[in-house]
């Protein structure tokens, strides 16, 4: 410790750079966690909001469930040990009929067709009782100009809902979603007013025992997992963070490691008065520790900074457990990369240090 | 008189290709408390052989070393590591002073390194003796090449080590500079109650030992007549 701080301040110019690198990789690496998370989470927020176990559609949606029309039948199939509910899912485009520009004002969406007794209504709209037109909107909407008692038309047809309530953490693959009452829903999707009574899903809370055989089950990361483009943009993003993490621990352990080399005649010199190989390794490993907990925790302070000034741009979410896993894969990383020069360290022969 | 430091029947052989070189013939050597001991030689004669084998940082082939009547050659790597870092302080030829620590720092290792209490004392004391006490804050490449060695005549006392090793320890300095580091390293010698072994080229140095050996071809014999006239 006493050795590694004080070369740290001594050559601070050279230490600085070093830090810097890493300042800027590591703001990167959070920055991006935020981002992939905030994305992630906003595709699967409304589902996630369910707190279900298990979600059940027909095997002909091949996987889709704006592509499955389940029955009456299909439902009361469903055996359960807990609670299920019935779920009408299809997108929708929706516009602001008092907006200046309606055109401008179209918004990507989702309908959710709902009983009204039903778990999946969302309990912070307060109590209210969803029926006709009226609608429980996600609060993103409320930057697009909606209050309660806004009225929302759906582009393509003339259905107009009047907003009753909103909802917090209700995106579905980062679109807003919309809750209506399933026979609103019904009359939307078969664009009929004698629709059939056909739905998407049913969304389990419990354990399932039995169900029809033309049904599949999914659980939720499953079902996750089958929304289009999530699979491929967790993975792009994981890649990145953690090659960006490998990549720092090769720059930092190069580094390292060219500094120790500089240094060996130095070291040959203290290991022949007796200084011991750990004490000499140590201080080149606590070296690394400080150089990585200095330079991230500036690029957690700008990360946090960049958060507070982009929030409402982007979708910017912390998660504490991906920042923990993401710090300790820095430290852990950047100890390997310490090794190298650990073990040039050991190698390094004390008998250069005396010439007769 | 107590022996400090004893080389008992100790040879070195090297291996090169098929041929055993024999870098050190069996020698015997013993240096008492007080006593300054330069040791002379043309370059490849073993001196460097002869120190590093005395200091444990090589095995010799036969024979052993004791420092204090322990038997050091024989102890691993570690134990010996403990021992120079306890029992010997080292004088190199190219000053064996860390450049990020100042002066006074270098001091401080050795308790860092122990994990012992600073002696302010016995510090302030040397640094009056050695006139460093002014360059205590500074970092080496503040300081002369003199003024560098005399630090490192410090460091080398600090931890009141038994034997002290200086190689080359004036190769640096000019005449003047170089017989006050000789005047200084003598006087502590005999104060301290040190064995001091010198490896030199220079045999204007020698004027300072109370015995001086020669090496040639790995035959280490005292020089005979030699008197120390200062």
């Amino acid at each position: 410790m006493f050795l590694a701080i004080k070369e740290l301040s001594y050559t601070k110019g050279k230490f600085a750079l070093i830090i810097s690198v890493i300042v800027l990789v590591s703001y990167l690496v959070y920055f991006l966690t935020s981002l992939a998370y905030g994305l992630a989470s906003s595709y699967t927020n409304a589902v996630n909001k369910w707190e279900a176990t298990e979600i059940v559609i027909t095997i002909d949606a091949n996987d889709s469930i704006m592509m499955s029309f389940m029955t009456t039948a299909d439902f009361d199939s469903v055996d359960i040990d807990g609670e299920k509910a019935r779920l009408g899912l299809f997108p929708a485009v929706i516009n602001n009929p008092s907006a200046d520009n309606r055109l401008d004002s179209r918004v990507n969406a989702y309908f959710f067709g709902i009983d009204d007794d039903s778990f999946l209504k969302p309990t912070e709209a307060g109590n209210v009782i969803l029926q006709g037109n009226q609608v429980i909107v996600d609060e993103s909407l409320k930057k697009e100009g909606y209050a309660i008692g806004s009225t929302i038309a759906v582009s393509g047809t003339d259905m107009q809902f009047e907003i009753v309530g909103f909802s917090t953490l209700s995106t579905y693959q980062t679109a807003p979603v919309i809750y209506m009452a399933m026979q609103t829903w019904q009359t939307y999707r078969y664009n009929t007013e004698t629709p059939p009574n056909l739905f998407s899903g049913v969304i389990v809370r419990g354990r399932i025992l039995d169900t029809a055989d033309d049904l599949l089950r999914y659980t939720v990361d499953d079902y996750i997992a089958t929304l289009p483009g999530y699979a491929a943009q967790v993975l792009t993003f994981s890649t990145m963070i953690i090659f960006l993490i490998i990549i720092v621990a090769f720059v930092l352990g190069i580094f390292i490691y060219v500094l120790t080399i500089q240094k060996s005649p130095m070291f040959g010199v203290m290991k022949a008065q007796g200084i011991s190989n750990g004490y000499i390794a140590g201080s080149v490993v606590t070296q690394t520790f400080l150089l990585v907990l200095i330079g991230i925790v500036f690029g957690f302070i700008l990360t946090i900074v960049s958060g507070i000034f982009l929030a409402d741009a982007i979708p910017f979410a912390i998660n504490a457990l991906f920042y923990g896993i993401i710090t300790f894969a820095f430290f852990l990383f950047a100890f390997f990369g310490a090794l190298f020069s650990v073990s040039a360290v050991l190698k390094i022969d004390p008998l250069k240090a005396i010439g007769g | 008189m107590k022996a400090l430091i004893e080389m008992i029947n100790v040879s070195k052989d090297f291996l090169q290709g098929d041929n055993i070189i024999s870098a050190l013939k069996p020698t015997n050597f013993t240096a008492y408390e007080g006593e300054l001991i330069g040791i002379i030689g043309p370059s490849g004669s073993g001196k460097s052989t002869f120190l590093t084998i005395l200091g444990g940082l090589q095995k010799p082939t036969t024979g052993k070393v004791l420092i204090n009547g322990m038997k050091f050659s024989e102890l691993t790597n570690d134990e010996k590591s403990k021992i120079r870092l306890d029992q010997i302080g080292f004088i190199l030829q190219a000053s064996n002073l860390i450049p990020f620590l100042t002066v006074k720092e270098q001091m401080v290792l050795y308790n860092k390194i122990t994990k012992t209490k600073v002696n302010s004392e016995w510090m302030n004391e040397l640094f009056a003796k050695l006139g460093v006490d002014k360059l205590k804050n500074k970092y080496p490449s503040a300081l002369s090449g003199g003024e560098r060695q005399r630090a490192a005549i410090a460091k080398a006392l600090y931890h009141q080590p038994n034997v002290i090793f200086a190689d080359e320890p004036t190769a640096s300095l000019d005449s003047n500079k170089a017989f006050e580091v000789m005047k200084l390293l003598a006087k502590e010698t005999k104060a301290q109650k040190k064995a001091t072994i010198m490896v030199t080229h220079d045999e204007r140095l020698l004027a300072y030992c109370d015995k001086v050996y020669v090496i040639v071809d790995g035959v280490l014999t005292l020089k005979a007549g030699h008197v120390n006239n200062q």
